[in-house]
């Protein structure tokens, strides 16, 4: 089992983000999360990754307890992430950005650079290696973002709303890119995401938040027949209308 | 031991421009002091070189590392007690005095950064302010280190490379130039270096630099700890080149203010920035507060150099190697 929540419970003083979350994740597996605003997706996501404590509950990664690890740590065990607002480091070159994921696992600079450029290939960056990250559009600034994380050499990587802010194509070659990737680099993939055509398309399997709760999991085609899925994003009144 | 040698003497990620500006740079600097003759002159050079280095050692927590600091007088004055107080105590040669001077300095600011960076921003600067200020009160106060009297070197006759003491101004500007040198090429090396990276990152965003594994403490701490043990090489220069020293002169606010301005002012985060910084402050402290304070207008050079800080602050925050790669960057489109 790549990663397995038990009971994850995350209060910020008497508000529940997280209550009693478990879901496992199996090797190789594409898990999508989904669920309206507010259901407490970033908070799981902060909570695996290390940005939050959890406030009760059990983290498993590939077997071992990783609950209320620091972000760095979690890292370096094996699982990248990245962000919902995306946080590039501006003052440096597209290369360094990534160059910075792969001091994660080295320290020699020939070894990093090099390492940087063959991400950068895979992601159709090349040109812009030594550009700074600001001047690009959003869609190249995404793929920084992955190629970042990806040169940490994760097992597992978990997207925060990837094709937040993207145009129906670029949302489709990210997709691309992202299978790609997956094959190549043997990953495991957990991604939050509010573009439902993006999520469905891409997840073997879903699971929905609503309200701090997960409320059911299964294939996408499934659980989205689903009317407690239906009610949680459109209404009571439109679910029993149907 | 190839790479690294590269690592610190090459500048070719830099573009070409720049290698012909150090090159010419350098030129000038090693012929200075048979162009300039005047004591005065060669004094100005000789300081601003020191200030080039301070800056080049504060560029490292305060422009690689964005971290503010307004406290390295402390290790300036770590660096000068340590030799000054060794050739008095036990007649230690300069060179060996150097080393306990860069490890107390390191070890302190190792020491002080654990509690410091559970603070940010303008927190932070406030208190490695204040720990300056509690060293120099401490120096004032302890008798053995001379107290506020200070503590005077022996001097010696003629040209003395044991202790560095010369009886002209030509030797000393090539051994501060020696010393900037040291500075500059490891300083070279380092931002080229994991730990260059890593402190950039976290700079530019910590969430994002933890995310791919930095340790955000970690790093802040030993980036403040090698930023430290480099202000004190220059202090080891000013106990030999002044051959008086006190609490007053070698870690006053000023000082610390100064430091931080000159890199401010020349762009911090840029290896060309600490020199850009020095050459336009110092020289316009020296000539310009000599001659006001001359006509009996004392005090205008202060007010002028508070506004050039304000100007840059305000417009420019990458300072003047900024506004030097604008314009660079509009010519070439």
């Amino acid at each position: 089992m790549m990663l397995e929540v038990k009971n994850l419970v995350k209060e910020f003083g008497g508000l529940v983000a997280n209550g009693d979350i478990s879901f496992e994740l199996r090797q190789g597996e594409i898990l999508g999360l989904i669920g309206p605003n507010g259901a407490g997706k970033s908070t799981l996501f902060n909570c695996i990754a290390g940005y939050y404590k959890p406030t009760g509950g059990e983290i498993l990664f590939e077997g071992k307890d990783i609950t209320g690890w620091s972000p760095h740590q979690i890292t370096r065990e094996g699982i990248a992430r990245t962000f919902q607002g995306m946080k590039i480091m501006p003052n440096l070159t597209v290369e360094e950005n990534v160059m910075i994921g792969a001091f994660c696992r080295t320290g020699d600079r020939q070894v990093a650079q090099k390492e940087a450029r063959g991400i950068l290939d895979l992601m159709g960056l090349t040109g812009e290696a030594e550009a700074l990250p600001t001047g690009l559009p959003i869609a190249a600034q995404k793929r920084i973002e992955l190629a970042r994380a990806i040169a940490t050499k994760p097992r597992l990587l978990m997207l925060d709303e990837m094709a937040a802010g993207l145009n129906p194509l670029e949302t489709k070659e990210i997709i691309q890119i992202l299978q790609k990737i997956k094959e190549e680099k043997k990953l495991t993939l957990f991604l939050t995401e509010h573009v439902m055509e993006f999520i469905m398309t891409v997840s073997e399997r879903v699971i929905v938040m609503a309200a701090g709760k997960k409320i059911t999991e299964g294939p996408p085609v499934e659980v989205a027949r689903q009317e407690k899925v239906i009610e949680a994003y459109l209404g009571e009144r439109y679910a029993k209308g149907r | 031991m190839r790479q690294l040698l590269i690592d610190i003497f090459s500048f070719r990620d830099r573009p070409r421009f720049e290698r012909i500006g150090f090159l010419i740079f350098i030129l000038i600097v090693l012929i200075f002091p048979w162009i300039v003759t005047s004591a005065y002159g060669r004094a100005v050079m000789i300081k601003f070189l020191l200030f080039a280095l301070f800056g080049l050692g504060w560029n490292l927590i305060g422009g690689y590392g964005g971290q503010v600091d307004l406290g390295q007088a402390k290790n300036v004055g770590f660096g000068a007690y340590a030799t000054a107080l060794m050739i008095v105590w036990w007649k230690v040669p300069f060179w060996i005095t150097v080393i306990p001077g860069i490890v107390i300095a390191a070890a302190e600011s190792f020491a002080v950064a654990y509690p410091m960076f559970r603070l940010k921003g303008h927190y932070f600067a406030i208190a490695t302010l204040c720990v300056a200020l509690v060293w120099k009160e401490l120096f004032i106060f302890w008798d053995w280190t001379g107290g506020a009297r200070g503590v005077e070197l022996p001097i010696r006759s003629g040209v003395d490379f044991v202790y560095m003491q010369f009886n002209s101004p030509i030797y000393y500007h090539y051994f501060i130039l020696f010393l900037f040198l040291m500075q500059f090429f490891f300083v070279n090396w380092f931002r080229k270096s994991k730990l260059g990276y890593e402190v950039q990152a976290v700079r530019d965003n910590e969430d994002a630099a933890a995310s791919l594994g930095i340790n955000v403490y970690r790093t802040k701490v030993i980036n403040y700890t090698v930023a430290g043990g480099l202000g004190a090489l220059g202090g080891s220069f000013m106990a030999v080149y002044y051959l008086y020293i006190d609490p007053d002169a070698v870690m006053p606010l000023d000082l610390s203010i100064l430091i931080a301005m000159t890199v401010m002012v020349g762009g911090a985060g840029s290896i060309w920035g600490p020199i850009i910084g020095a050459a336009i402050l110092i020289p316009l402290d020296m000539y310009l507060g000599a001659w006001l304070g001359a006509q009996k207008r004392l005090g205008i050079d202060f007010m002028i150099y508070a506004m050039i800080m304000m100007v840059i602050a305000a417009k420019e925050p990458k300072g003047i190697w900024g506004i030097i790669e604008r314009v660079r960057k509009k010519g070439t489109r």
